[in-house]
């Protein structure tokens, strides 16, 4: 069995210089692909302090060691960076075929370094690469730029690319492919700052493996798994387009930012109610449950709005923070943010907050462009949605974010900014689903609910163990998820795909076959990589001035009682976040500031980051 | 005594697309077992064989999950059940 560690391609577009590199046994050893190579060189080749938006900084693209083949779910890829919407490390992971073709043109990492002097694309195959003008494509639509490439060269090709937003450098531009999207974090807004509108990757076929027989012998094992698992069937039907059905009934679906855990007749936004105007499906690149529902409006107002999607986040955040029932105006929406490479969640995310500024008398007529930001309106919620990606008016101060948004605002607009580290809030409310808010917390890119996903708050899974939703002593559980998560994002396995019943094993031997490396089987080797990603994720922060400090859930969810109508959990609050930080960290084996102990980092082998520890002082 | 069994969409074409139906029982095990006796097309895809919940689904009673020991858990008058298969993300 041959060692497969991926190659790396490195494109510095100051230099309009292009290398590439074999990974290192050692990197591969320790971090075995994906979100750990993400990491390990943001790590090592990052200089503390660099301007997010500035040349310094460096955008990482990412497949997995299994992209590209028979496996299942598991061509997901995924950028790291710095954030210039929060300033902590950024991990944003996307779908569609990209990662497979990244996989076929021979590379499991594209490192895009400095900036452009003019807007370019790269165009990569497996013969090589170019760095190309883009003055035909830059200020369009992400629709539009994906089929100008796919014209100049062929239907072999799949590109990711930023839509307006990026280029105006909204905070929370999303990087898109297909239709799907990288969109937390403001990935799209560094490849933007970048002046690189897009990577366009034309390739056949081909297969990397380091046991190709071992390999497929395994991917035919999965397949048989995965048809045959319940949660799959379900999945494959309905996608997640009926998660709303189970968070409104047990309270946890925030409304009018964040305030409600149940929204008003949620029975007209189920996910039956958007079946009525399903017209298609979408996958990603070998992955059976093709999950993306696709929506066409067919009357009213947003007739002729099609999205592949709205999806269960997107749902809500068209729906939730300004309290509207109509599902037209959320695929509308979701439409409008696809195309314009926008993150649905922040978006919506910085609309309800705007609703609530407005309805305090904070934001008055005369500074919504004279727009009426009532709850349940959702016409100026699509007007927002333009103005934001176009840094128009009002849409210039909400495409900040609402961390900042709130800070230029005053008056106490801080109070109702709801994110964590100054990424927007989910679709899960923090006060019922405890352990998912305490994900949001300590989740090293701010409030993401896809970094420890807390299944057993939201669903009852009863794995590690089952947990109390209201209890705040569940930091064994978070960590579990937390570390969960990451060694299966250096597959990259898709998170629904996660719950079909062949991870962790077949994930560990699959990954073995493709390494040539016996001892990525090993489940508890795993479990020790997942604590490693995490680990140093946390420790970039730390050197980026992040500790206990903004460890922290928005105000309201500390001081504020939750509000559910007819839903359980009335009244619940978030009142041990200190306490259950002492747990956290010490279970993690961090200081009382959230700093990684030396101890922690050794046993981690990663004692290359002691010297960044020991050298920080708490802001 | 009345429990309402709410069917998720994912299962209301096996249950002749029904919404919620009504049942009877003492424990959310009796309640399952008349909703399937009337609907026999949800029991291979609520129970596996040995006669406990798939592991694709979750009970929630009044929005409380029921875990752990589901079918055990008693239920009274009035109470909804809900199914739910979870979604690792969204």
């Amino acid at each position: 069995m041959t060692l497969n560690t991926g190659r790396l391609l490195r494109v510095d577009l100051s230099s309009g210089k292009v290398s590439t590199e074999t990974i290192p046994e050692s990197i591969t050893e320790d971090f075995v692909g994906g979100r750990g190579y993400g990491i390990s060189y943001l790590y090592q080749e990052l200089a503390p302090g660099i301007d997010p938006l500035g040349e310094k900084n460096k955008l990482m693209m990412l497949n997995g060691p299994l992209a590209g083949n028979m496996a299942q779910a598991v061509s997901r890829w995924m950028v790291c960076t710095r954030s210039p919407l929060t300033g902590a490390f950024a991990r944003s992971v996307c779908g569609a075929d990209f990662g497979a073709w990244l996989k076929f043109a021979g590379y499991e990492l594209i490192i895009v370094e400095g900036k452009a002097e003019k807007p370019v694309y790269v165009h990569l195959t497996a013969d090589g690469c170019q760095i190309l003008d883009a003055g035909e494509i830059w200020g369009k639509d992400t629709k539009e730029t994906q089929a100008w490439l796919t014209r100049q060269y062929g239907s072999n090709t799949r590109t990711a690319c930023i839509g307006p937003a990026g280029e105006n450098l909204v905070k929370y531009a999303a990087i898109v492919s297909d239709r799907r999207t990288a969109g937390r974090c403001g990935t799209g807004t560094v490849m933007g700052s970048k002046n690189l509108k897009a990577i366009a990757v034309t390739a056949e076929r081909k297969i990397q493996l380091a046991d190709a027989e071992a390999y497929d012998k395994l991917a035919r094992e999965q397949v048989d798994i995965i048809r045959n698992n319940r949660g799959f069937q379900n999945h494959k039907e309905w996608g997640t387009t009926a998660t709303q059905d189970i968070t409104n009934a047990i309270g946890v679906y925030p409304v009018q930012n964040f305030r409600y855990g149940q929204q008003t007749d949620y029975e007209k936004i189920t996910g039956e109610q958007y079946r009525k105007l399903r017209t298609g499906d979408m996958g990603c690149y070998s992955c059976p449950a093709r999950c993306g529902k696709v929506h066409t409006v067919t009357s009213g107002v947003y007739a002729g709005a099609h999205s592949e999607g709205p999806e269960y986040e997107t749902i809500w955040a068209f729906t939730g923070p300004i309290e509207s029932n109509s599902i037209e105006a959320s695929i509308a929406a979701d439409q409008l943010c696809d195309d314009l490479g926008l993150d649905t969640i922040s978006t919506g995310g910085c609309i309800g907050f705007a609703y609530e500024l407005y309805e305090k008398g904070l934001l008055k007529k005369s500074d919504t462009d004279g727009l009426e930001l009532i709850y349940g309106r959702h016409e100026p919620m699509i007007t927002l949605v333009k103005k934001i990606a176009r840094r128009e008016g009002i849409g210039d101060l909400l495409a900040e974010g609402t961390m900042r948004a709130a800070a230029t605002i005053g008056k106490g607009a801080e109070a109702y900014a709801m994110h964590v580290k100054g990424l927007e809030l989910p679709a899960y409310e923090p006060r019922g689903a405890k352990s998912q808010g305490y994900n949001y917390v300590t989740a090293n890119i701010g409030a993401n609910h896809c970094y420890g996903y807390a299944a057993q708050d939201i669903f009852g899974v009863p794995e590690p163990r089952p947990t109390d939703r209201f209890s705040e002593e569940n930091a064994d559980v978070v960590i579990y998820n937390q570390d969960g998560t990451a060694f299966k994002e250096t597959g990259i396995v898709c998170g629904f795909a996660g719950g079909w019943g062949w991870v962790p094993d077949l994930f560990g031997k699959l990954l073995a076959a493709a390494r040539g490396i016996e001892r990525f089987a090993d489940n508890d080797y795993l479990n020790q990589v997942g604590a490693r990603i995490f680990n140093l994720e946390r420790a970039f922060n730390v050197r980026e001035g992040f500790y206990r400090k903004q460890d922290t859930l928005p105000e309201r969810m500390l001081t504020e009682p939750l509000h559910t109508r007819k839903a359980p959990g009335e009244g619940q609050m978030v009142s041990h976040q200190d306490e259950f930080l002492d747990e956290y960290y010490s279970l993690r084996g961090w200081t009382k500031e959230g700093i990684p102990d030396p101890e922690k980092l050794k046993e981690l082998g990663l004692d290359f980051a002691l010297k960044d520890m020991t050298r920080t002082k708490t802001k | 005594m009345s429990i309402a069994v709410n069917i998720p969409p994912f299962l209301q074409t096996l249950a002749d697309g029904m919404k919620q139906i009504d049942v009877s029982g003492d424990t959310v095990g009796e309640c399952l077992d008349e909703l399937v006796k009337r609907y026999p097309r949800l029991k291979d895809r609520v129970f596996t064989g040995v006669g406990k919940i798939h592991k694709g689904f979750n009970i929630f009673i009044n929005g409380e999950s029921a875990s752990p020991d589901v079918l055990a858990k008693p239920v009274e008058d009035g109470d909804i059940i809900h199914i739910a298969h979870p979604i690792f993300g969204g």
